[in-house]
């Protein structure tokens, strides 16, 4: 089991620490008033990438037949008692790193940029303002209705 | 230079911000509009506003001082009014409104949750249960250039995990939401299938989070679970 808890209680500080977990709820929720003037949030618009997009993508479809293609299956016919063993030890073995792959797409850009800011705080976020053609692409890829 | 505006709450709101800075660099100092029934934190709007790290954790930092004494409706990041004349006229003008949803927040708390699974798990749960998937990994393992069952395999895969995903989520929910007044189901992220807020009232925080650590244990290590809260409502205003 794994659960990672935040709790900034109120006057604990700025709740810096886990601000990234909640970034869209801050940029994106909470109350508009339509009279007012909005900051440009430029780029940050890719926050409401819509996942169901990228994954129905040619680039997604061969990033999943690769991920397919080298899993090994063996491990996942053993029995379900050893199986936390197994899941335990392909995560020290880099597997978790590797996992990541399938899903890219414009949003990664976005986290590694805000984490770029997260590290030099006082430095301006270069926001992933580009939308370059292959996310364009993605765009008109077929939309594959589940 | 306008009006940076943080939160409104009701008037009878302590607005307690002593050592609470506002945004901009330097920090903006915070101020209050008041109208008969409503209180907003507001700051000078810095010249050339945009969505500075320090400036989100000034705006969440104010969140959190005033929802530790009472009710409030946290602003969407970078909402600037012309001036303070202007922050008082749309208070009175949606007074009602806001009083309605500052009454129906009060004493509750958001807690949103995220959570993940590791994709390979999620593969070899979806290449055990498909003989058609299984098939074309192997034919695609052994002839690297059969670039159609490549294509096959990867959408087929991608629809798999897409369905699962959304299962997976929709049962978390189901079982989570009995713990909370409200629910705001959120797009997924890149790495998290399922993004949910959840309105609680204070007592019955401690339950919620008990409901999500038991979801986690019987959900195992391919699971990752992160619950952030308590956070000012912001999914339900």
């Amino acid at each position: 089991m794994s659960v990672v808890q935040q709790s900034n209680a109120p006057n604990s500080g700025s709740g810096s620490g886990n601000l990234y977990d909640v970034l869209e709820l801050i940029l994106d929720r909470g109350l508009v008033i339509d009279a007012f003037v909005r900051v440009s949030l430029v780029g940050i618009e890719i926050l409401k990438i819509d996942v169901r997009v990228v994954v129905a993508s040619v680039d997604t479809y061969l990033r999943f037949a690769e991920a397919c293609n080298r899993l090994d299956l063996e491990s996942g016919r053993k029995a379900p008692s050893q199986l936390t063993d197994l899941v335990g030890e392909a995560t020290e073995s880099g597997a978790k790193g590797k996992s990541k792959g399938a899903l890219t797409g414009a949003v990664e850009a976005f986290s590694e940029s805000f984490q770029k800011g997260r590290d030099e705080s006082e430095e301006e976020e270069e926001r992933p303002a580009r939308k370059s053609s292959s996310s364009s692409s993605r765009r008109t890829a077929r939309r594959r209705e589940e | 230079m306008g009006t940076y505006v943080y939160a409104i709450t009701e008037a009878g709101h302590p607005l307690n911000l002593d050592g609470v800075h506002g945004i901009g660099d330097p920090a903006a100092e915070l101020r209050t509009v008041r109208t008969k029934d409503l209180s907003a934190v507001v700051s000078d709007a810095p010249p050339n506003l945009r969505a500075k790290r320090r400036d989100l954790v000034a705006h969440q930092g104010v969140q959190d001082r005033l929802m530790a004494d009472g009710a409030v409706l946290p602003m969407r990041f970078g909402l600037v009014g012309r001036d303070d004349d202007q922050v008082a006229a749309v208070m009175e003008e949606q007074r009602d409104a806001y009083t309605e949803r500052l009454k129906e927040i009060g004493g509750r708390l958001e807690y949103n949750l995220k959570v993940a699974r590791d994709e390979d798990d999620l593969l070899r749960e979806i290449m055990t249960d498909s003989d058609e998937i299984r098939r074309l990994n192997e034919r695609t393992r052994q002839n690297p250039g059969a670039h159609q069952d490549r294509m096959a395999l990867g959408e087929r895969v991608a629809r798999e995990v897409q369905a699962r995903q959304e299962r997976t989520g929709s049962e978390l929910v189901a079982r989570l939401a009995a713990e909370a007044e409200r629910t705001a189901v959120a797009e997924p992220t890149k790495t998290h299938f399922l993004n949910v807020s959840f309105l609680v009232t204070r007592e019955r925080a401690a339950a919620l989070s008990q409901a999500v650590h038991e979801e986690a244990a019987r959900r195992g290590d391919a699971y990752a679970f992160s619950l952030h809260g308590p956070l000012p409502p912001y999914s339900f205003v």
